[in-house]
Formats: structure tokens, sequence, C-alpha cells
């Protein structure tokens, strides 16, 4: 069953297309990957999807409902991001009861238990935390919700890798014990790779590609070899990204249409063939073809 | 995690082999209860589907079997499926690549033979 579903959906800006006539679906039950560039349009869907904006062209439901301003949706979903704005004069305690009054499914346990281990205290004031801890305590308000709809923008800003790591895996666990439907995204997509099921790769307002994990990792592959030879192999391709290896070989990325045959025939002529991580993969997919770090520093 | 990040292989292939480990080193016995997709996903840190992936996987190659609503189990034979399973699949490819790096290091087959002699010897 899905629970999100966008059709056409296109958000402009006064100057800028946020969004391009995107439509997808996410399926109940799932955590989805939202990768892409700053600026690509992520916020803007996780926004979209949150129903504080309203489509300019298409449509977003939740549930069925549509997103914007609904009072159905704002019960059952909720929004974490980098800068979220709490009321100044409520301690972290006071901003819990507020979360249990207007979530029906609030776990009060859950802050409870870990507010001490990641060195919070009720009667801290959110503003006046580091940005680590910002965040480590938006993020416990958000699963606390146990919201039907999870969205997650970036949640884990500040936070040092030991920390987004323990983060990581209450989300799982919570995730596991009551089962949600979550779409995040970050910056550190390495490290929640294995968490997530399906990746949503947005480029410039788009949806380039909405694949399972395992179909991300297989999408794009890595030869090395000698250049004459890779040529050959890779006629039909678009390279993706190319660069000198050890020996006088070379590294080249294509797109994985290779048989379990004709991948055999090229490791026996000599090439290896690597997988490409789906970090590195979402960036080439998204390089700007016309303009890479290279071609504008060869400009000087 | 016990696994390395360069491991190119799809997880779900990792879990799986890691539940064949299982069952090789005799940790897993035929009929005994395998564990739920989510305590493996909490165990490793992935998805649950993912490993229930893994698992799916096991099922078809016939070295786990279900019982409908109880999750799945370690097949009678599985060891055995494993064991045949690894001889023809993943010991026939490495002596492939074996061969191949052998031959362009120009090696030659004796000295080959005697590297894996001397190898087995030190195990």
């Amino acid at each position: 069953m899905s629970v999100i579903q966008a059709e056409q959906l296109t958000k402009t800006y006064r100057r800028k297309t946020a969004l391009d006539d995107v439509s997808f679906s996410i399926p109940e039950h799932t955590i989805t990957g939202l990768i892409g560039r700053n600026g690509a349009g992520k916020t803007t869907l996780l926004k979209t999807a949150a129903g504080f904006i309203r489509p300019s062209a298409g449509s977003l439901h939740v549930d069925g409902e549509p997103s914007f301003d609904n009072l159905q949706v704002s019960a059952n979903s909720i929004f974490i991001d980098e800068s979220m704005n709490w009321p100044a004069a409520l301690s972290l305690g006071e901003l819990l009861q507020e979360g249990k009054r207007f979530y029906e499914n609030w776990d009060e346990t859950l802050p409870e238990t870990l507010f001490d281990y990641f060195g919070l205290n009720k009667k801290d004031i959110h503003k006046k935390l580091s940005k680590g801890k910002k965040s480590t305590f938006n993020m416990i308000f958000g699963l606390a919700a146990r919201c039907p709809v999870t969205l997650l923008d970036e949640p884990m800003t500040g936070m040092d890798a030991a920390v987004r790591s323990d983060m990581f895996r209450v989300m799982l666990k919570e995730y596991i014990a009551h089962p949600r439907t979550i779409i995040l995204s970050s910056h550190h997509v390495e490290e929640v790779e294995e968490l997530l099921e399906d990746v949503i790769l947005i480029d410039e307002g788009r949806i380039q590609l909405h694949v399972s994990m395992d179909d991300m990792r297989e999408k794009l592959i890595g030869l090395t070899g000698e250049q004459t030879l890779l040529t050959q192999w890779t006629k039909r391709h678009q390279v993706l990204h190319s660069a000198s290896a050890a020996a006088g070989e070379e590294y080249v990325i294509v797109e994985n249409d290779f048989s379990e045959a004709e991948r055999r025939e090229m490791s026996q002529n000599g090439i290896t063939l690597s997988t490409v991580p789906p970090v590195q993969a979402a960036v080439y997919l998204t390089a700007k073809k016309e303009r890479s770090i290279d071609d504008v520093l060869e400009r000087r | 995690m016990i696994f390395s990040s360069d491991d190119s292989r799809p997880i779900y292939l990792q879990i799986a082999q890691w539940i064949e480990a299982e069952i090789l080193k005799e940790q897993l016995r035929p009929h005994d209860h395998v564990y739920s997709q989510y305590k493996l996903a909490e165990r490793f840190t992935i998805n649950p589907a993912t490993a229930a992936k893994g698992l799916t996987k096991l099922a078809e190659d016939g070295i786990l079997y279900d019982r409908r609503g109880m999750g799945k189990f370690v097949a009678e034979e599985a060891r055995e499926k494993v064991i045949e399973k690894r001889r023809s699949h993943t010991l026939k490819k490495m002596i492939s690549d074996l061969v191949q790096e052998a031959d362009r290091l120009d090696v030659p087959e004796e000295e080959m033979m005697q590297m894996v002699r001397e190898e087995r010897k030190k195990q």
C-alpha cells in the first residue's frame, strides 16, 4: 500500500523551479533515503509531504488526503529538520509535554530513556543547546511522536560520528518495534545506506532514480584496465567518470548493463570490475557534464 | 557490524552467506529456528527488508524452509547443500581467479600447485 503519492507535482518559487513535474509513490513501512545535491529539491519535497507547502501544480497525497494545510495529515506526520523553531519560552521537558498532547501515539518512555544517555536535561532550553544537541533532541522528539509518516531532513546535523551512529541505531530499533514510513535525507548517506530499503535520487527538481538500495548499489560499475580495452568494452556507454589508475591503466565508471557472461569475459581480459558505492553513484549520476571541476580549473 | 564496507556483494547476499557459515560451523543444525528478519536487522544494523531478502534467497536454494507463521527453519540437508553450492560456485570462482593471477604473473603451473600445497600445510 502506498502512503505518500505524488502526481506531476511541481513547485515553483518566484524564479526557481524547486520540483519539476515529479511523480512517485512511497510504500507503507519503508525507510526511503532522499539523496541529491544542495538545492536539488529535497527539502521542498519533504515539506510538501508534511503539508507545509502548497503545490504549484499537481498533487501530493498522504494516506489519500491532499497534504497541504490538512489537520489529518499534520496529526499523522512529523517533519524534523536542522532549523526547527521551538517556542523559546518552553523547556525541553515542556516541549515533550506538548508533543504528548498533540501526537496520539506519543511514546513518553523513549525520551525518558534517552535524555540521560545523550546528555540532555529536561530543564534545558532548546535555543541554548549546541548544534549537535539540538539535532539530538529533534530526532528524539521525531521518533517519540511515532507518527505513521516520519520525515527527517538532515536530522543529524552537528552530531558527532558516534552520536550519529547511536541515533541511527535508535531509529532502526524504533522502526522495527513500531513500523512507520520514514523518508530521510542525509549528507551522511554512506552511514545510513544499510538502513535504507529504497532510495530516491533527486536532481534539479526531478527524480532521477527511485530504486531499491540493492539496485542502487548495482546501478553503476567501475572498470579498471588498459585504456584501449576499456574503450572497446564501453563503446555503447556514456562514461560517467574516468581517471588514471596505477600502472598506466584507466579507471572508468559506466552504467552496469553488462550480462553475467560479459562480466566474466571482461575479467578474463584482465579488466578489474568494482562496485560503485551508492553515494558516489549519486554524485556521478547527477554530475553536470558540461562543467566538471576539472573543466572549470582548466579554463583559468 | 561484521561486514566490511569494501565487500562489494549486496548486503542480502552477505546475510545469506553469514547464515550459511553458521550452518557450516554447525551453529545452526537441521530444523533449528533461524533468526527472524528483525533479529538479523538489529544484529547487523540493516534494514529488515534486506534481511528478509537474504532469508528468502536461502529458502529458494532449499537451505531453509518455511513454517507458516513461525518463520524459517534449517532444512534437513542444509549443510550438504551449502557445501555443494560453495564447491561448485565459490571455490570454482576462486580457483579461476587464482589461475588468472598466476598467468598474469607468469607463475608456472607446478610452482602454483606448490604454493597451494604449502598454504594447505600451514593451515
